[in-house]
């Protein structure tokens, strides 16, 4: 099936370009008048005809047509349409440049939302962008504009509530999601332990969040793809921008190297160190900073270079007993390379890495361990005519796996030195993606990808009787490490295990009439490396850890249906989205499963699998005065893990339990509201199912200690979370011609003070002896003020 | 491993900007299980003649009644290596005792309750204990460089796992705190444990003054003991947002009559150090 995929392919490639002889292309490039950015997601259609194509990452686009006279219409939201008649009797090379409609602080950030019109007929479900300007309008905590709860707005992404890690799509754990920050995998999301996101939105460009269908060019984890990328800076003129905020500031300096040819990007954020806890006596404290870095430069009208960069550290210090820092890191280098007014090319080295380094000063020892990749792509997008356009390219990843090394910080320490063993692997992906325009209504999206994964040697391996790490203990009726019966060593060149894996995609529109279509969609997705997080929260200290000989790769198939429409005004758009997915290998962790400082985690875990189904609607008003959603999700995430070769019925006994993340309704509501060219109002609205947790169901006397008996898994809920928040963006009155332009904006996060449960622990009263339930709510109302400012 | 555990606790304690709330809350509630708390401690330098063993049945998770006691059981203790048989008496109390038990260091006792028409057994091996090597104050080793701490020193015997279990009690303190403890990171080396209070209004704990006493109990334990106990303590501090999935917990002591009606609670066989430490 897999092969008469290709040769469908091959075929109707070939056939293409039989037809296209006498056809001629106009290529070139969206950007942005005032500075130069290039646009992506841009619409450029020849009125009067159906032909029409989106700009590409890097601006650019490509279309072939018969010969002939044409109106081409470029056009974005919140920017002003242009078009342009043409006379098209040989290839022609034009790049456009957009302006924006309304005179706005946003201006230096490109919006980017497709035209809906596009989206409608485009093949692609399951996807979202995000304005920044969206982002930036939407009330947030302490004042600073934060990528990753904005998408928790839309429908099917949640997360563990607040103070916690990363998000959660569809269902998915957090290490399901694939974040590419300038195509740079980022491990960690979060500042402060989920407090802030590591975006800073001054230096983003664009946001895309592939929920399902993802497209054939990403691979790698199994429930989303989060693209993030950086903004170029300006290329016209030197400006910058900045605020001031009760937490954190941030600036941001951009301007052209050499006008026209090449610009850069430099944004720093930091918070006030010590915010929270130095508001207590203890001398604690937590902190947080990043840079982005971006540098470009056209060569020719051909060739491109980028250079981009990330740094991100938080730091703690709980009064010098413990000191703990960690972040990301991450470089990359692109050359864009135009072989043709058809045929775009993209070669990225991209480096990046995330670690952490625990001190604990109170038992004299350090604890670090890291993750670091070395990354190769090859994209390529051939525009073969204006019905086929083909993406192919090829990736490979080189990890390296530090999962810990213990060093004493003393003479008089009573820890040993330790080093985990060293993990490394190799994945690399080829992939082939086709946007075919079968007929006037029907358009299609299909794709392979062909991934391979070898966890390399150089280390050795535990070798366990009866080849079982894990085996159950039917006496005592609790799963036990099994029994070690020796090593294998395994060298340098030598492959662990190895795995191979095709990933059709597929995507279906079938456009009903001019506001209306229906989608359809299928992707398999392999997931070779895993985090291993045995908390109710992922935390920064989680390792990760590649697939090998006990740990196989997981495997999604999601199919997902839906129905889009838009309204005549084109204002307003409507989604509705059904999905169902599974995923095999999905691991999970025995009762009392020690994960700190384990070198064998085969003997913690069981194989198993999850499932998760939902549906949601979207009802989106993207422009005008008034713009916002609602988003409302219906959905169950649940896990099973048997006992398989290791014995025994398995985790929960064997029975089904609801992940951590499930979250049975989801409801978001945001709006911002443009009162005058001075006041914008804008507020959200959030109620979520709470978080699936684990209650006792019992209490017994033990060391002169009430102990508590919990039971089956996750059959608890945390109570309902919900808040509202509100912002309120003041612009002072400024002459147009000056070039500081301040904005005030004025926000409090959950308005009438719900106290959300983060969490409920148990435990005994000291004083009194008595069990308590104690909950843990991280926000209750908080004001924030922020003073940003451009010139 | 316990530092660790510790960290995260203090992690916890990074959201001082959130506010927690004792609430009410229900929960479910399931059938009562008989618990066995069979803890043949065997105080170092002693006959360990006298030993007591505590039957009792859980009760939901809010019920603030003391203890459900057991009578009527039948309590015996084996040990295996020479097949002397220690009957347990029972006190009517929730108390099964005997005064003539022998314990020997590495041999395994079997225990076997017989309740409700149904038995329960279990074994472990008579595990024995490091010397403490010296018992010190300081205000320098604990988490406040400004309060007092006493510290418990001990040389781990090296090339062979070791497992511990620490019991410290302030006099006249309601609650116990239980710490466990491997060689996995400090194996053959001279460790030192400390023993802090920290000031909490709320639960009405000040630290440590001078002419207060600490009563520290320095078990050996068993390896199927300590992932017991860990966990145990692990869970008895749990529900935070970084702590683990809490999870059933389960002791070594199996029904032969009915498999899923497991008791709660454990049979222990340790060596142990009792000592108390008076403050200057």
């Amino acid at each position: 099936m897999k092969l008469s995929t290709l040769s469908l392919l091959f075929a109707i490639l070939f056939s293409t370009n039989l037809f296209a002889q006498e056809n001629y292309t106009i290529s070139g490039l969206v950007k942005e008048a005032s500075n130069g950015e290039t646009v992506f997601g841009a619409s450029i259609f020849l009125v009067g005809t159906s032909v029409g194509t989106l700009s590409n990452e890097y601006g650019f686009f490509s279309i072939t047509v018969p010969e002939g006279t044409y109106t081409l219409v470029v056009s974005f939201i919140g920017y002003s349409e242009q078009s342009q008649k043409i006379l098209l009797d040989k290839n022609l090379n034009i790049d456009f440049e957009i302006t924006e409609t309304s005179e706005q602080l946003d201006e230096v950030v490109i919006q980017s939302n497709e035209s809906e019109r596009v989206n409608i007929r485009s093949p692609q479900m399951s996807r979202t962008k995000v304005q920044i300007s969206t982002i930036k309008k939407a009330p947030v905590v302490l004042g600073e504009v934060d990528l990753i709860k904005s998408i928790q707005l839309l429908p099917g992404v949640t997360n563990n509530g607040e103070g916690s890690s990363g998000f959660n799509v569809r269902g998915g754990a957090v290490d399901q999601n694939l974040v590419l920050l300038d195509e740079a995998i980022i491990y960690n999301t979060s500042h402060l332990l989920g407090f802030f996101s590591v975006f800073n939105a001054d230096a983003i460009k664009d946001v895309t969040l592939y929920k399902g269908n993802i497209p054939a060019k990403y691979g790698g984890r199994v429930s989303s793809v989060l693209d993030v990328r950086q903004k170029d800076g300006n290329n016209q003129n030197f400006s910058m921008t900045g605020g001031i905020g009760t937490v954190s500031s941030r600036i941001a300096a951009e301007g052209p190297i050499i006008k026209d040819k090449g610009s850069f990007l430099v944004a720093g954020r930091g918070s006030y160190a010590h915010l929270f806890l130095k508001l207590t006596e203890e001398e604690n404290s937590a902190s947080f900073y990043d840079l982005n870095l971006k540098a470009n430069y056209s060569l020719n009208t051909n060739n491109k270079l980028y250079l981009s960069g990330y740094f991100g550290r938080d730091d703690f210090n709980f009064s010098g007993a413990f000191e703990n820092s960690y972040g990301n890191l991450s470089g990359n280098m692109r050359w864009n390379h135009i072989f043709s007014n058809r045929l775009f090319s993209n070669a990225s080295l991209i480096y990046s890495k995330y670690d952490y380094d625990l001190t604990l000063n109170i038992f004299l020892f350090d604890w670090v361990s890291s993750i670091e990749n070395f990354n190769v792509k090859y994209d390529l997008n051939y525009y073969v005519s204006d019905r086929f356009k083909l993406d192919f390219g090829l990736s490979g990843i080189y990890y390296h796996f530090d999962p810990g090394q213990i060093n004493p910080t003393t003479e008089d320490s009573a820890i040993n030195y330790m080093q985990l063993d060293f993990k490394k692997a190799f994945e690399s992906g080829l992939y082939v993606n086709a946007e075919h325009k079968i007929t006037e209504k029907l358009t299609a999206q299909y794709g392979l990808r062909y991934s391979n994964f070898s966890r390399l040697g150089g280390q050795s391996m535990t070798t366990y009787e009866n080849d079982l790490p894990v085996v159950y203990n039917s006496e005592l009726g609790i799963y036990e490490t099994g029994t070690p019966i020796g090593e294998r060593t395994y060298d340098k060149g030598e492959a662990i295990e190895k795995f191979g894996n095709f990933e059709p995609r597929l995507g279906m529109s079938l456009q009903l009439n001019d506001w209306t279509s229906v989608k359809a969609g299928y992707s398999r997705v392999a997931q070779y490396i895993h985090l291993l997080s045995n908390t109710t929260s992922v935390t920064p200290l989680d390792v990760w850890t590649p697939s090998g000989t006990y740990v196989k790769p997981q495997l999604a198939n999601q199919y997902a249906l839906g129905y889009f429409r838009e309204f005549s005004s084109k204002e307003l758009s409507f989604e509705v989205e059904g999905y169902y997915k599974t995923v095999d290998n999905r691991i999970d962790y025995i009762d009392g499963s020690n994960l700190i400082g384990q070198n064998t985690i085969e003997t913690e875990i069981l194989n198993g699998e999850s499932r998760a189904y939902g549906l949601e609607f979207l009802l989106r008003k993207s422009e005008g005065d008034f713009t916002g959603w609602f988003a409302y999700t219906l959905s169950k995430s649940e896990q099973h893990t048997p006992g398989g070769l290791a014995g025994g019925l398995g985790i929960n006994g064997g029975k089904w339990y609801s992940s951590a993340h499930d979250r049975t309704h989801d409801l978001s509501i945001t709006g911002s509201y443009k009162y005058n060219a001075k006041w914008t109002f804008g507020t959200n609205f959030i109620f979520q199912t709470g978080r699936a947790v684990t209650y006792p169901n019992g209490q017994y006397t033990y060391e002169n200690l009430q102990i508590a008996n919990y039971g089956d898994r996750n059959t608890d809920r945390l109570p309902a979370y919900h808040r509202i928040d509100i912002s309120a963006t003041y612009k002072p009155n400024r002459k147009p011609d000056k070039r500081w332009k301040g904005e005030w904006v004025f926000g409090i996060y959950n308005l009438y003070n719900r106290k959300n449960a983060a969490s409920i622990s148990f435990g005994q009263n000291r004083e009194s002896g008595a069990n308590e339930a104690t909950r843990t709510a991280i926000f209750g109302i908080v004001p924030s003020a922020t003073y940003n400012f451009k010139f | 491993m316990n530092t660790f555990k510790k960290y995260s606790v203090l992690v916890t304690g990074f959201f001082i900007i959130s506010c927690t709330e004792v609430i009410d809350l229900e929960v479910t509630e399931a059938a009562p299980r008989l618990v066995i708390e069979a803890s043949l401690d065997w105080n170092k330098g002693t006959m360990g003649n006298e030993q007591n063993i505590q039957l009792s049945t859980s009760t939901p998770y809010f019920d603030s009644n003391s203890i459900e006691i057991v009578t009527g059981a039948t309590v015996v203790v084996t040990n295996m290596n020479n097949g002397t048989i220690f009957n347990f008496v029972d006190q009517n109390n929730g108390n099964y005792y005997t005064d003539s038990f022998i314990p020997i260091r590495n041999d395994t006792y079997k225990l076997e309750v017989l309740y409700n028409n149904e038995t329960y057994l279990a074994e472990e091996i008579m595990t024995p204990v490091a010397d403490i090597e010296a018992l010190f104050q300081s205000t320098e080793n604990g988490f406040d460089d400004e309060v007092l701490e006493v510290n418990l020193r001990y040389i781990d015997p090296a090339g062979i796992d070791n497992y511990y279990l620490f019991r410290l009690q302030k006099e006249g303190a309601l609650l116990p705190d239980l710490r466990d403890m491997s060689d996995e990171f400090t194996d053959g080396n001279s460790t030192t444990l400390f023993f802090e209070l920290i000031e909490d209004e709320e639960i009405n704990q000040e630290a440590f003054v001078a002419g207060d006493k600490a009563i520290i109990h320095f078990y050996g334990i068993s390896k199927r003991y300590f992932n017991y106990i860990r966990l145990l303590i692990a869970q008895n501090e749990s529900g935070g947002p970084f702590s683990t999935i809490p999870v059933p917990l389960r002791g070594n002591c199996t029904n032969m009559t009915n498999e899923d009606n497991y008791a709660f609670g454990y049979f222990r066989a340790s060596q142990v150090v009792k000592t108390t430490y008076t403050f200057e």
